[in-house]
C-alpha cells in the first residue's frame, strides 16, 4: 500500500512586520518555520495505515530547499520517502495542486492524504484541487478513517460537530483534521537519521499562477469597534442578538 | 457580472450562510441561487429572499452532500450559465468540492474571502494571511470565472421574500465515489476545552473577586456559550489555567468571544484575536481590547450582566 | 517591538533634589545578605539592576554604628573609612549605568539584638522589642539623643564620601525614628515624647541636621510607615503620619511611603498568598495628596499597566519594587522595548525574605536562580555564553521546574537540540497543580514564564504526552541525558521526625491520600472530618488543610513540630496564615506523632510524653503530608541496570540528574539546579557545581605580622 502524504513548511508571523520591496508578502525575516500542523496529522494517518496493512509513506512538499525541513520531519516520524517539487514560487493552491499532480500522476499512491488547510494560507484548497485534478475520490475535513478493501468509511467533521459518515472508492484522497490521532514525537536517534537521507527533487512542470496576489498589508483595526450605545439594557440586547448570528 | 451563488443546506434546513452570500453577490451583479439536491424543491422556499433575481434547481444525487455530485452539477453551470463569480461559502462542504472545480476548469479561486470588490472588469478579493495578521488583494488575471469562498458572518444575511423565478438545469451525473451514509451527533466533551467552543464567555479581572464566578458561568451556559478567563482570574486562584485564554494559556477561535472587564493586555490578545466576532465591554473606553474588538461598549460589566440575565 | 505608549509616563524623568532619575523605576531599600563585607557580591547584584534600565537602586539597611547590629541578620554599614571604600564599589557601578545609588541609614534601636558588637542600643524608651525579645535599649536621655543624631550625620557625610546620591533617613518597619513617633514605642514624658509634635521632634530634627550636612549634595529621603496596624497605639495615618509630611515635607527630597510595624512587616511586603499587587497604594495616594515633593512606594508591581495607571492618577510619582527587581532585574528595560512576554514576574512567595530572617544567607529567588549569583557565579540574568560543547543534542526528561528551567538555558546557550519530555499533557510537573492551592495562583507564573521562553527557543521541542522507559531514553539519540523526574508524597507515612514509616499509613487506601492523589490524580476524600498530618514544614500542609476548610469539612492539622508551617514565618505568612486556618475552624494540634491509623481513627501520642500515652482523634480522611521522595527510579535504572558503559555504547556520553529526583528540595531550589547544570553543562564535570567566589578575607603573611604586631602592643604592659 502506498501512501501519499502531501505536506507544506508554513511560515508564521511574530508580533512585527516588515513587507518585501513590491509590498506583495511578508519579508522572511520575519518568518519562522515549522511544519504544518495539520500535516503532521496526516503523516501519523499515514503511517498508522502503514503499520496496519504494509506498503510505505511517501512524503513530498512543493517548495524552495528550505522547506525539506518539513519533509526531514515526515521522514523522522518514519516516512520511507520523501519528494520535494521546486519552482512553484505562488502562494496560490491551484498552482500548487497541478505541481502535486504530477507526483501523484508518477507515484500511483493507493491513498493521497493531506492536512485540510495550512496555518498560514488557510485557504483548505489544496488538497481538493489535487484530487480534482488527478480524478481521485475525495473526502475533505476527515476525523476518521477505516481502511477497507476497494473503499474506506470515513467520518466528515462539519460545523458544530456533527459528523458526516461517508464510504469513499479507493483510490482516494482524503483531507486530514486536527485531533484524528496523536502525531508520534521524532526522537533525536530519528531526527539525526532524517537528516542523512536523499531527498529527490523535481522541478514542476506548469508554475502559472491563476490568482495573484497584487497587495499585502496590516489591516487597519484600530478605530474598527462599533461601539454599542445606549443603556446596558439596550447593550445587553445587542450583544444577545450577535450571539444569536453569530453563533450558528 | 453574473453570480451564481451555491445554497448550503443540511437536513433539510438551508443554511444561514447561503443568505449571507446572497447579499455578497447583491452588489456584484444579479444573482442565482443554485440548488443543488437529489429533490430541490422543499428548499425553494428557504432561498427565495430579497436580492436572489433567480433560483437554479439541480436535481441530482443525495438528500446530503455529496462532492462528486456538486462538483459535476457545478461545472455543468457554470458551462452552461458561464457566470463571472461563483460564490460559496468557507465551510466544510464547499472545502470538498470548491477547488477542485476551479482547478479541473482553469478558474480563479480564493477562499476565506472577508471582502469582495470590482475594479471595471477585475474581481478583487481580500483574505488574511500569516494566521490573520495581514491581509491582501488578490486579483485573477485572465480568468473568466472566478469561485470565492466567503468567509460565513462577515455579510449580513439577506431576508424577506424575494421574488425569484425557478428554472432548473437537467443533469446526468456519474455515480458519487464518496457517498453519504448517515450522520453522528458528536460525543459530549467531559472536561471543559475552551479550545472548541463557538462562543466563550470570557471574563477578566473587572469581576472584582471569586463570588461572581458561579453566576457568571451559569449564565455564560443558558447563553450557549463556555466560560473562560484572562490571565489575572487564574493568578487569583479563582479558575484554573485550563479556562485561560492567552499566550500563556490557550490560543482560541470561537465564532464570538465576548470580554467582560478584560483590559487587552498584549498577552491576551494573542490568544483570541482572531475570533470570528469579538464584543468587549469595559468601562475604560481606552483600553487596549477596543483595539481588536468588531463590537464595544464602554460600560460596567455587572449592569450588562444583569441586563442579559434578564433576557436568558 | 515598541514601548506601548500607554506606558511612556513610566520614562519621564524626575528631579528629586539636587538629583535626576531618569524614569520612574526605583529599587526600594532590600536585604541581600551581602552587605558591605561582600561587597563584589553587593556591586553586582545592584548594578545588575543598573543595566536593567532602573534609574535609582539603595543598599538594604545600613547601620551608622556599632549599637545597631543585626547580627545574625545582615545588613549594610557605614561605621568607618573601609565601610566607605567597599560600598563606594556599588556607587561607582551604579554610576556607570547613569543610575542613581541611596543608602538607607538605619538605627535598629531594640530591634536589633548587636550579636556581633556586643554593644547596647539606645532607644525612646527602656522596653524589650516585640521582635527580638531578650534585647532592651537604654532609655535615651538628652546626650544620647544628641549622639544619636550625630550617628545619623556621621552616617551621611560617610555616604556622601561613598558616593551615594542619595541618603535616607529611616523610620520605617519600627526603627528608631518611627519609635520615637509611636506611642508603642515611645512612653516618653519630655519634649521627646507625648504629643504628636515631641513625638516627631526627634526624627525632624535629624533630618534638619543631616539636610545641612549633605543635603547640597545628596537628596534627602525618608521612609515612614504610615500605619502599623497597631490602632491607637501603633504610627497611624491620619494622626501620626499625614501631619508629619506636612511639618517636614519642605526637608524632604523624596518620599519612601509604606506600611506596617516589625514583626508583621508582610503586611508590607505582601505574599502573594494574601494580598495582590498594590496593596499599599491607598497610603501612598493619600501622602501623594499633601505633599509637594515625590512620592515612591512598592506594592510588588508587576504589571506596567498598573504602575502606568498609580502615576497618571496621582497615587505615586516612583515605583519602587523590591522583589520584582530581583525577580526580573531587567523589567524596565523589557517594558521600554516592549517585551512584556519576557518579563520574569515575581510571584510573591517571598523565599528571598526567607533568607534575611533566617539570618544570613544571601538570598535566592524562585523565578530567577542568578539572583544572588550576578559575582559569585559571573551569571547574567539575560546573556547566555555558548556552550562549548553546543554539538550535542540533550535530553531533557521532566518538565517541572528543573526541568523547564534547565531545557531553557540549554537552549540560550545554543545546545544544537533539545528535547524536552513530559508524561503529562503539559509543562509544569508538580507546579501545574500547585497554584490551584488556596491563594497561591500567582505562583503559576514559573511555568507560565518558562513555557513562552521554551516556545520561542527554535532549538528546544517539547514533547507531551510521553512516559519514556530506561531502554527509550537510552536509545533516544541524545548524547546528553539530563533526569528531571521530580518527587512524590511519601504515601506510607515515612517522616522527618522518626525517620520510620507509620503503621496503617497506605495512601492507596480510599480514606487516605497524598497532595499528588488529591491535586494531581483528582482523588477525593469522603466524609466529614479529615486529618492532615504535617511533618513538611512549609506550605503543603496548611493549604491542603485550608482547601479543606474551605470546602466545610472539619478539619485537624497534626504536626509532631512545635509548631505548623514554621519556614512560613520566615516568608512573613505565619500571621495571615494563622489568622484564616483560625476562621476556618481549623483544629491544629502540635507535638504529636500519629502512632497508626485506623479506618475512622488517627492514634498519636506526644511527642515529649515519656510513658508514650495514646490518644484518639477521629477522622473520616487522612492526608500524608509526611515527607517527599525523590521518583528516582528511571535515573537508577539508567545508571544501575544500563549502566554507564551500556549508556555510552548507545552513544550517551554524559547523565545527569536535577531537581527534586536527586533530592527534594525547595521550588527555587529546584530552578536553580536545572540553572546551574545548563551553565556548566561544558564543564570538565557539570556534576559537580564548580567552586564559586567567596568573597572572604585570605590573609597574607605581611598582613599576619602587622595584626600579630598590633596585639604585641595592645598588651604592652599587662601583666
Amino acid at each position: 500500500m502506498r501512501v501519499l502524504v502531501c505536506v507544506k513548511q508554513v511560515r508564521a508571523l511574530g508580533d512585527e512586520v516588515e513587507f518585501t520591496a513590491d509590498g506583495t508578502d511578508v519579508d522572511p525575516d520575519y518568518l519562522d518555520a515549522a511544519l504544518n500542523e495539520w500535516d503532521s496529522y496526516a503523516t501519523e494517518e499515514a503511517l498508522c495505515v502503514r503499520e496496519a496493512h504494509g506498503g510505505e509513506v511517501v512524503a513530498v512538499t512543493c517548495g524552495p530547499k528550505e522547506s525539506e525541513a518539513a519533509l526531514r520531519r515526515c521522514l523522522a516520524m518514519g516516512a520511507d520517502r520523501a519528494l520535494r517539487v521546486d519552482g512553484v514560487e505562488s502562494h496560490d493552491p491551484l498552482c500548487v495542486a497541478r505541481a502535486l499532480a504530477e507526483v501523484v500522476r508518477e507515484e500511483s499512491p493507493d491513498l493521497v492524504l493531506c492536512g485540510v488547510q495550512s496555518s498560514d494560507s488557510v485557504q483548505a484548497a489544496t488538497g481538493t484541487a489535487l484530487a480534482g485534478l488527478a480524478g481521485l475520490p475525495h473526502v475533505a475535513v476527515v476525523t476518521k478513517l477505516e481502511l477497507g478493501t476497494g473503499s474506506a468509511r470515513v467520518h466528515r467533521e462539519l460545523e458544530g460537530g456533527l459528523l458526516d459518515v461517508v464510504d469513499v472508492d479507493l483510490p482516494a484522497l482524503l483531507t486530514i483534521q486536527t485531533g484524528i490521532n496523536q502525531p508520534r514525537y521524532a526522537n533525536l536517534r530519528a531526527i539525526k537519521q532524517a537528516e542523512q537521507v536523499e531527498i529527490a527533487v523535481r522541478q514542476a512542470g506548469d508554475t502559472a499562477a491563476g490568482s495573484r496576489v497584487r497587495r499585502m498589508f496590516v489591516p487597519s483595526r484600530g478605530d474598527a469597534a462599533e461601539m454599542l450605545g445606549g443603556d446596558p439594557a439596550e447593550v445587553a440586547r445587542r450583544i444577545a442578538e450577535i450571539v444569536r448570528e453569530r453563533v450558528a | 457580472m453574473s453570480v451564481v451563488v451555491v445554497a448550503e443546506h443540511l437536513r433539510g434546513e438551508v443554511r444561514e450562510v447561503t443568505h449571507e452570500l446572497v447579499s455578497a453577490g447583491e452588489s456584484l451583479g444579479p444573482v442565482s441561487v443554485a440548488l443543488i439536491a437529489r429533490d430541490p424543491t422543499p428548499l425553494i422556499a428557504a432561498v427565495n429572499v430579497e436580492g436572489v433575481s433567480e433560483i437554479v434547481t439541480l436535481a441530482a444525487g443525495a438528500d446530503e452532500f455529496e462532492s462528486d455530485t456538486y462538483e459535476q452539477a457545478l461545472e455543468a453551470l457554470i458551462a452552461e450559465r458561464k457566470p463571472r463569480i461563483v460564490l460559496v461559502g468557507f465551510t466544510v462542504n464547499a472545502m470538498g468540492y470548491a477547488s477542485a472545480v476551479a482547478a479541473r476548469l482553469g478558474l480563479g479561486f480564493a477562499s476565506d474571502v472577508h471582502q469582495v470588490s470590482l475594479e471595471g472588469d477585475a474581481v478583487i478579493a481580500t483574505r488574511s494571511f500569516y494566521g490573520g495578521k495581514v491581509d491582501a488583494e488578490v486579483e485573477f488575471p485572465g480568468a473568466e470565472t472566478v469561485i470565492l469562498a466567503l468567509r460565513p458572518t462577515v455579510w449580513a444575511p439577506a431576508e424577506g421574500v424575494g421574488s425569484a423565478g425557478v428554472s432548473s438545469l437537467d443533469l446526468s451525473l456519474s455515480p458519487a465515489r464518496a457517498r453519504h451514509v448517515e450522520f453522528l451527533e458528536p460525543a459530549a466533551a467531559s472536561d471543559v476545552d475552551i479550545t472548541q467552543a463557538d462562543f466563550l464567555f470570557s471574563v477578566g479581572r473587572g469581576i472584582g473577586d471569586a463570588d461572581a464566578l458561579p453566576e457568571l458561568e451559569a449564565l455564560a451556559t443558558r447563553m450557549g456559550g463556555t466560560l473562560s478567563v484572562s490571565r489575572p482570574v487564574v493568578d487569583a486562584g479563582w479558575m484554573p489555567s485550563s479556562r485561560q485564554v492567552g499566550q500563556s494559556g490557550k490560543t482560541v477561535k470561537p465564532k464570538v468571544y465576548l470580554a467582560l472587564g478584560i483590559s487587552g493586555a498584549v498577552q491576551h490578545l494573542a490568544g483570541m484575536k482572531s475570533s470570528g466576532t469579538i464584543i468587549a465591554v469595559n468601562t475604560d473606553p481606552e483600553a487596549a481590547i477596543f483595539g481588536v474588538a468588531h463590537y464595544g461598549a464602554v460600560a460596567d460589566l455587572f449592569d450588562v450582566v444583569e441586563e442579559l440575565e434578564k433576557l436568558y | 517591538m515598541a514601548r506601548n505608549p500607554k506606558h511612556d509616563i513610566l520614562f519621564e524623568p524626575i528631579q528629586i533634589g539636587p538629583k535626576t532619575m531618569k524614569n520612574r523605576f526605583y529599587q526600594i531599600p532590600h536585604c541581600n545578605g551581602f552587605g558591605s563585607e561582600k561587597p563584589l557580591s553587593q556591586a553586582y547584584f545592584r548594578a545588575t539592576k543598573a543595566e536593567g534600565g532602573y534609574a535609582a537602586v539603595s543598599t538594604e539597611y545600613c547601620s551608622i554604628s556599632p549599637e545597631s547590629d543585626d547580627t545574625h541578620r545582615m545588613s549594610a554599614r557605614l561605621w568607618d573609612d573601609e565601610d566607605i571604600k567597599n560600598l563606594s564599589l556599588m556607587c561607582d557601578m551604579l554610576h556607570e549605568y547613569d543610575c542613581l545609588s541611596a543608602a538607607e541609614l538605619w538605627y535598629g534601636g531594640p530591634h536589633a539584638p548587636c550579636m556581633e558588637s556586643r554593644c547596647v542600643p539606645r532607644g525612646p524608651s527602656q522596653i524589650p522589642s516585640d521582635f527580638e525579645y531578650l534585647t532592651y535599649a537604654i532609655e535615651a536621655d538628652k546626650d544620647d539623643i544628641r549622639h544619636l543624631q550625630n550617628l545619623y550625620v556621621e552616617a551621611a557625610k560617610r555616604a556622601r564620601s561613598a558616593g551615594f546620591d542619595i541618603v535616607y533617613v529611616y523610620g520605617s518597619h519600627s526603627y528608631l525614628p518611627q519609635q520615637f513617633l509611636t506611642p508603642f514605642y515611645n512612653k516618653r514624658t519630655d519634649e521627646y515624647g507625648g504629643s504628636f509634635e515631641n513625638r516627631a521632634r526627634f526624627w525632624r530634627e535629624t533630618i534638619e541636621q543631616v539636610k545641612e550636612a549633605v543635603g547640597d549634595d545628596c537628596a534627602i529621603a525618608v521612609r515612614m510607615s504610615t500605619d502599623m496596624f497597631l490602632g491607637e497605639a501603633g504610627t497611624q495615618l491620619k494622626r501620626d503620619c499625614l501631619p508629619f509630611v506636612e511639618l517636614v515635607d519642605h526637608l524632604v527630597d523624596v518620599w519612601d511611603i509604606n506600611l506596617s510595624g516589625i514583626a508583621e512587616w508582610g503586611e508590607d511586603a505582601t505574599p502573594s498568598r494574601f494580598y495582590a499587587e498594590g496593596r499599599a497604594l491607598p497610603w501612598q495616594a493619600a501622602v501623594k495628596e499633601i505633599s509637594k515633593k515625590p512620592v515612591l512606594g512598592v506594592g510588588r508591581w508587576t504589571n506596567p499597566d498598573a504602575m502606568s495607571d498609580a502615576i497618571r492618577e496621582g497615587k505615586l510619582d516612583i515605583i519602587a519594587t523590591c522583589r520584582p527587581s530581583t525577580s526580573d532585574p531587567f523589567l524596565p528595560k523589557k517594558i521600554e522595548e516592549g517585551r512584556l512576554d519576557d518579563i520574569r514576574e515575581c510571584i510573591g512567595c517571598n523565599v528571598c525574605i526567607s533568607r534575611w530572617e533566617i539570618g544570613g544567607p544571601p538570598l535566592i529567588c524562585t523565578q530567577n536562580a542568578t539572583a544572588g549569583e550576578e559575582y559569585r557565579r559571573a551569571w547574567h540574568p539575560e546573556r547566555y555564553t555558548p556552550a562549548k560543547n553546543a554539538d550535542n543534542d540533550v535530553l531533557v526528561v521532566g518538565a517541572g521546574p528543573a526541568g523547564m528551567e534547565c531545557a531553557m538555558v540549554l537552549g540560550k546557550r545554543g545546545m544544537r537540540r533539545v528535547h524536552l519530555v513530559d508524561a503529562n499533557d503539559d509543562m509544569g510537573g508538580t507546579m501545574r497543580w500547585i497554584p490551584q492551592l488556596p491563594g497561591l495562583g500567582e505562583w503559576a507564573r514559573v511555568v507560565n514564564y518558562r513555557k513562552i521562553q521554551l516556545d520561542k527557543l527554535e532549538n528546544v521541542e517539547f514533547i507531551a504526552s510521553t512516559s519514556l522507559s530506561a531502554k527509550e531514553v537510552a536509545e533516544y539519540g541524545a548524547e546528553i541525558v539530563v533526569v528531571a523526574t521530580g518527587s512524590y508524597w511519601a504515601t506510607d507515612g515515612l517522616n522527618g521526625a522518626s525517620h520510620d514509616t507509620i503503621q496503617g499509613a497506605d495512601a492507596s487506601l480510599p480514606w487516605q491520600a497524598t497532595p499528588d492523589q488529591l491535586m494531581g490524580e483528582g482523588k477525593t476524600l469522603d466524609g466529614e472530618r479529615i486529618l492532615v498530618f504535617d511533618n513538611d514544614g512549609y506550605f503543603m500542609g496548611v493549604s491542603v488543610a485550608e482547601m479543606f476548610a474551605s470546602a466545610g469539612k472539619k478539619v485537624t492539622l497534626m504536626t509532631p513540630l512545635g509548631n505548623v508551617a514554621p519556614y512560613m514565618h520566615f516568608t512573613l505568612e505565619a500571621p495571615n496564615m494563622h489568622r484564616r486556618l483560625h476562621s476556618l475552624g481549623v483544629d491544629i494540634v502540635t507535638y504529636h506523632l500519629p502512632s497508626r491509623f485506623e479506618e475512622g481513627a488517627v492514634v498519636a501520642t506526644h511527642v515529649y510524653d515519656e510513658h508514650g500515652h495514646e490518644k484518639t482523634w477521629e477522622a473520616d480522611g487522612v492526608v500524608l503530608v509526611s515527607q517527599r521522595r525523590s521518583n528516582d527510579s528511571l535515573y537508577r535504572a539508567l545508571k544501575d541496570e544500563i549502566g554507564l558503559d551500556g549508556l555510552k555504547a548507545e552513544g550517551v556520553d554524559a547523565l545527569y540528574r536535577i531537581g527534586d529526583c536527586e533530592a527534594p528540595r525547595l521550588i527555587a531550589d529546584a530552578v536553580f539546579s536545572g540553572h546551574r547544570l545548563a551553565r556548566e553543562i561544558d564543564s570538565p564535570d557539570p556534576s559537580i557545581p564548580l567552586p564559586f567566589r567567596r568573597e572572604r578575607r585570605v590573609v597574607d603573611p605581611a598582613f599576619v605580622k602587622a595584626e600579630r604586631g598590633w596585639y604585641a602592643e595592645q598588651l604592652a604592659g599587662a601583666v
